[in-house]
């Protein structure tokens, strides 16, 4: 067939028009619809979790649709009869605030064949967590030459100036005020020692991120040395090649369970409930366990091997020791105060 | 029979329907829905009543936020016009071929994406960053200034981020200007500063306006730019906004304070608006 300017239009129309309106294609109901986290963890489900489910559940379509937990709930609460999105993840917080906003179908615990292998703090009836983040401290090991041990080395004299955080808008910077609060007497239902060690770290701090991902930029241009930070995300940045360590505190790391849920009045139930299993399941984990992954798994059945069994914990029972859990049901009946607390109290 | 004729000159309102149509469903509708929102005294909508309102006016840190926040845009504002005027300047007495090369240079920023942007301007501004870097090189500082996450930071950042937006009508204000002016100007017996004060600059003033006029309304609704360069502790209002509807889900209070942000651009757009009135009555006269 000649190449003509016709024909070349004609194409060109229908591949626009099937385009902008995809239900020439799609005679069905619309694929399954997953909201996972932008960056790293859409790279990871994309690779490993995606293909799982597709064998799993005989090739059907679903669609990654990254974005944070506030926006997933926000969505879901705009259409609730009708939700634009099957499945959600969320952090502890934004995770109780679906279930009490009435948007999350309980999981099907009896169909489960993975459920009761996961460890008991995973198993969550209104969404079980396939997943763990791991709160510990950060540091650039060219500047910083022994390696912190404890949350109390970030108010050492020698980091004066050279100390990051994050507000309170992200589960990383509530969690770690948390665990300021129980050091110094506090708890999840009293935040004021949190503060008052805030107002004394003052002087050494360097910088406020707005969220987690900003203390990636700002350790690459060396505005600071050592920070409260996600294990996950450093392991990024190390591939990279940026001079990063992190360590689990004496204290404890502070574990984040990260949760899938069934959103309620999804049209794509059945699939929803198959994309979990495969997300629980010891394949799925296994792989995702390994380089570059590196993200913590939850199912007792996935032996810990690599930069996990090394930094973190050599197994499950391991795991439950060194970590440490808060009440975000706690958390969550304050947290507006303290957000707002945070704006008005720590300011430069 | 002049009702026969077609008058050429008016134009059928119909034509503008569609982007009507569009205007009321995509813009009217929701900031109706934001303004009955934001009457909500909780967000359960229980009730209804100024509750945000008094919230936000009563406390002396939201109002510290809008206050600082619009403070932000004129400093921007001001930077911008007093970078970007020699470039327009410039831009009207150079020869032609130059005149494309530093039209494609205004541009340029805008083809790229503002988070490409100011990114870059992280880079430029960190501890081991181009200026930190320069300066120590010279021996002018023993230890990095801390030009991040400072408001400074931000104000210089906006100011490059924007200027395009500044320029091109400046650029085009300058251009209207009979070129023969100035030389009259200066044949009369004026020196160059004189002829720039009472020729140029008051024939520019509508450009000046409408240039202040976009950069201000950019600069002070800048999320990530505000964000990214200021950080966590400097708290502008769309950071404020989006803290209240995404994290914390207080819906009301935070469409009471877009409907406050709104209502005080309006009237920093109505001052604009009105000095640019002026400065066409003196244009003309």
């Amino acid at each position: 067939m000649l190449l003509t300017r016709r024909n070349l239009m004609q194409t060109a129309l229908t591949l626009g028009a099937m385009h902008a309106f995809p239900g020439l294609t799609w005679a069905q109901a619309r694929p399954l619809v997953f909201a996972t986290f932008t960056g790293s963890w859409e790279e990871a489900h994309k690779a490993v979790l995606v293909p799982a489910f597709r064998k799993a559940a005989g090739n059907a379509d679903m669609v990654l649709d990254p974005m944070l937990s506030v926006d997933q709930i926000a969505k879901v609460n705009a259409a609730k009869n009708n939700p634009p999105i099957d499945v959600m993840l969320h952090d502890p917080g934004p995770a109780l605030q679906a279930v009490a906003q009435g948007l999350v179908e309980p999981y099907p615990v009896d169909k489960s064949a993975h459920y009761k292998d996961l460890i008991p703090a995973a198993q969550e009836p209104s969404g079980p967590a396939p997943f763990f983040q791991v709160v510990g401290l950060t540091y650039n090991p060219e500047t910083v030459k022994t390696p912190p041990t404890s949350w109390a080395d970030l108010w050492k004299p020698e980091f004066k100036g050279r100390v990051g955080i994050t507000n309170l808008n992200s589960t990383l910077g509530t969690g770690f005020m948390v665990e300021l609060a129980k050091m110094h007497g506090g708890s999840e239902s009293n935040i004021d020692p949190a503060f008052k060690a805030i107002e004394a770290l003052r002087p050494s701090l360097a910088a406020v991120a707005a969220n987690p991902g900003q203390l990636a930029t700002l350790f690459q241009q060396g505005q600071i040395d050592i920070s409260p930070g996600n294990f996950n995300a450093i392991q990024i940045l190390k591939a990279r090649g940026v001079p990063v360590e992190w360590v689990a505190p004496k204290e404890g790391a502070i574990a984040f369970k990260t949760t899938i849920h069934i959103v309620k009045n999804s049209p794509n139930r059945e699939l929803a409930f198959k994309l979990i299993e495969a997300a629980l399941s010891p394949e799925v984990q296994a792989i995702l366990m390994e380089e570059p992954y590196l993200i913590v798994p939850t199912n007792t059945k996935v032996a810990m091997k690599g930069e996990i069994a090394k930094a973190l914990a050599k197994d499950h029972a391991d795991l439950e020791k060194k970590f440490v859990f808060q009440d975000w049901a706690k958390i969550n009946e304050q947290r507006a105060a303290w957000i707002e607390r945070f704006n008005r109290e720590i300011r430069v | 029979m002049a009702a026969a004729l077609r008058n050429v000159t008016t134009y059928d309102l119909k034509l503008a329907a569609p982007l009507a149509l569009g205007f009321v469903v995509f813009f009217i509708t929701p900031l109706v829905i934001l303004l009955a929102l934001s009457f909500q005294a909780d967000p359960q909508g229980s009730h209804y009543g100024l509750t945000q309102y008094v919230n936000f006016l009563g406390d002396r840190f939201s109002l510290g936020v809008l206050g600082s926040t619009l403070w932000l845009g004129v400093k921007v504002t001001a930077l911008t016009l007093l970078l970007g005027y020699p470039v327009a300047w410039l831009h009207q007495r150079a020869p032609s071929w130059a005149k494309g090369t530093i039209m494609l240079l205004v541009l340029l920023p805008l083809l790229t994406s503002v988070v490409v942007r100011t990114f870059a301007w992280v880079v430029i501004l960190g501890r081991q960053g181009i200026v930190n870097a320069s300066l120590a090189g010279l021996g002018l500082i023993d230890t990095p200034l801390k030009l991040l996450y400072t408001e400074s930071g931000v104000v210089i950042a906006l100011a490059q981020v924007q200027m395009p937006l500044m320029v091109l009508p400046l650029i085009t204000a300058l251009s209207r200007i009979d070129p023969n002016l100035a030389d009259a100007s200066s044949v009369l017996g004026s020196g160059h500063w004189r002829t720039f004060r009472k020729v140029i600059l008051p024939l520019s003033l509508p450009g000046i306006v409408a240039g202040c006029l976009l950069t201000y309304a950019a600069a002070i609704t800048a999320f990530i730019t505000q964000s990214l360069i200021g950080g966590g502790q400097m708290l502008f209002m769309p950071m404020y906004i989006y803290q209240q509807a995404s994290t914390l889900q207080n819906w009301p209070f935070a469409a009471a304070i877009s409907i406050v942000f709104l209502v005080a651009v309006l009237v920093v757009v109505s001052i604009f608006n009105a000095l640019g009135r002026l400065s066409r009555g003196y244009t003309n006269a």
